[in-house]
């Protein structure tokens, strides 16, 4: 694994179970961090990487927050003084998928979750085709407690996708859809939702 | 065991109980005040004798200006482009009880573009004062009133510094979130360290004029009677009163000068006045900086909000920077529910939390480790870290 700091981090470790992660960032750019983005981050020491997708986003108020809400005509000088100077915590949480160590990937929960500031990257392209080449990491998702997996799963897959030559989408989702009716075999009404949202997008 | 407070429910009934009459009671006497504030005559050279000879008892009341005393002014057009910069400072005090004997003090700045979009310029500078001269006057540790006059110096400074890097480009006005008179430092029993505040506070306000920036003082909820002193003094019925005629109120008693300006209409400002107290007239209008304020109302009809701001005679002359800080005071209000936003934002940067006074505290142990000293606190604090559970 490198151990050298990574180059385009997007945020730092608050927490972290074994599931799941959450990260704080600044500002969000318009396209960093992303639903659904896949994410890595380093753990056992930099000895693996654990990956994993954002499921969440959230952006905290507070009160000097709240009093400017209702303020009228707010010129722009005070909201880019609440958004860039102000360290209002935008808190980014992510859903665990599996695990790298020694180039070989696993689509299982990590042995260690990453640490407290640890650096939050994401994703190369490369990296989630290689990742997502096989897809025993739908179950993780479609596991979860959490409602918005089904929102979450084919938010990933369309970034899968799009990792991959334009002339492999089609085939690729077709292969994911296949493992959707294995594993919902018995949630008709779920697959045909999911199903219906894992359409390839040119 | 901690604080009972069913214990308090008699005594803080009684106290809403008693709130409420006082709170009648001024509201009943406040018409008068109002009125005879009304009825004021300008240039009255029997009131101009009253003044003189008031001054002369160190009297803290307000002295007209050629504004009528009850003049009000609708706020004035903000200028499209202006530089608004705040500054606010917090401080830790010397804590004989701790592993060291430090202070600090911590100064938050912040330069608002008005009329363009780009975001303010923030910063915070922290400073630690730990050698003897710091510490002692003489045998005697430093004070508290000393320590609060230097965070008050180190704001001064710190908008010099700035207004000095803004240049005379577009209009500037600086803030500080208190009054421009340092009574607390001038109240210290060690008088050299006083003037040699004073005389560096005095020399930032120089500096500041020097840059052509305007600066106020803003006060929420102002305490003062100034302008109720006035009142007093002009009814009172022989020229040859004496000091202890002006030591009472009168009917107007435990008035404010806040309640008396309540009927100003949103965005209006009351007349200037001159701050009659001696610490203005013998310290600071000597040397070029004669403090005069004016009220103004930064809420709403239902809900009146007075800010006391305080201004020097150099910016009060200027119909211009007059202007400027009006119109600066009401707008930077807009967005504070009544108090300048910059100002709130200049305290947020300054303030020091109790986990970063925590982690400073643990800097400094390392810092006597390394040393070969031992931070020890004291047993009184030990026990108190014990009950209270810090």
């Amino acid at each position: 694994m490198n151990n050298s700091v990574p180059h385009i981090p997007i945020g730092r470790l608050l927490r972290s179970t074994t599931v799941g992660f959450t990260f704080g960032c600044s500002v969000p750019e318009p396209e960093v961090p992303l639903f659904g983005d896949f994410v890595k981050a380093p753990a056992q020491h930099g000895q693996s990487e654990v990956i994993g997708l954002i499921s969440d986003i959230l952006i905290e108020d507070d009160p000097f927050v709240r009093q400017l809400i209702a303020a009228p005509d707010l010129p722009e000088a005070y909201i880019q003084d609440q958004r860039k100077n102000r360290q209002v915590p935008i808190e980014v949480s992510v859903l665990t998928i599996g695990y790298r160590r020694n180039n070989a990937v696993f689509q299982e929960l990590p042995p260690q979750p990453p640490m407290t500031l640890d650096y939050i990257q994401r994703c190369e392209p490369e990296e989630i085709a290689t990742f997502t080449g096989s897809h025993d990491y739908f179950a993780l998702i479609i596991n979860t407690p959490d409602t918005s997996a089904d929102e979450l799963l084919p938010a990933a897959l369309q970034r899968a996708a799009k990792a991959r030559p334009a002339d492999e989408r089609r085939f690729f989702m077709l292969q994911a859809g296949k493992e959707l009716a294995r594993l919902l075999a018995n949630d008709l009404p779920r697959l045909n939702t999911l199903l219906r949202r894992i359409q390839v997008i040119p | 065991m901690a604080l009972e407070l069913n214990k308090l429910t008699d005594q803080v009934s009684g106290m809403g109980e008693t709130l409420a009459a006082r709170s009648t009671e001024l509201a009943a006497r406040l018409p008068q005040a109002q009125a005879a504030l009304k009825s004021m005559v300008d240039d009255d050279p029997i009131l101009q004798r009253k003044i003189e000879r008031a001054l002369s008892f160190h009297w803290a009341g307000a002295i007209p200006t050629n504004e009528p005393v009850h003049a009000r002014f609708p706020c004035p057009a903000h200028p499209e482009r202006a530089n608004i910069i705040a500054a606010d400072g917090s401080q830790l005090y010397p804590n004989r009880h701790g592993i060291a004997l430090y202070y600090l003090i911590n100064t938050g700045s912040i330069i608002f573009p008005h009329g363009i979009d780009d975001a303010p310029t923030c910063a915070s500078e922290p400073h630690l004062f730990y050698k003897n001269d710091d510490m002692y006057m003489g045998e005697h540790l430093i004070q508290g009133n000393l320590v609060d006059s230097q965070r008050d110096l180190a704001e001064l400074r710190e908008l010099a510094r700035l207004t000095a890097t803004e240049g005379e480009s577009v209009p500037t006005l600086a803030m500080v979130d208190n009054g421009l008179l340092l009574y607390l430092g001038l109240h210290s029993s060690n008088q050299r360290r006083s003037d040699e505040i004073l005389r560096d506070y005095l020399r930032a306000l120089s500096e500041i004029h020097t840059t052509g920036a305007a600066i106020c003082g803003v006060i929420d909820r102002p305490r003062a009677a100034n302008v109720l002193r006035l009142l007093h003094v002009a009814e009172l019925d022989k020229n040859d009163f004496q000091a202890e005629d002006l030591r009472q109120l009168g009917d107007y008693a435990q008035l404010t000068d806040r309640m008396l300006f309540e009927s100003l209409q949103p965005g209006e400002r009351s007349a200037l006045f001159i701050n009659a107290s001696p610490e203005n007239m013998e310290k600071y209008m000597p040397r070029g900086h004669k403090i005069m304020f004016f009220y103004v109302n930064t809420g709403s009809i239902d809900q009146p909000g007075i800010l006391r701001v305080e201004l020097p005679e150099w910016v009060a002359i200027q119909p211009q920077q007059l202007e400027l800080v009006h119109a600066g005071v009401v707008e930077q209000a807009r967005f504070g529910s009544g108090f300048p936003y910059v100002l709130m934002r200049a305290h947020e940067l300054a303030v020091v939390t109790w986990k970063q006074r925590g982690q400073l505290e643990q800097m400094v142990a390392g810092s006597m480790l390394r040393s070969g000293v031992s931070p020890i606190i004291s047993r009184k604090a030990q026990g108190k870290k014990w009950t209270d559970g810090g």
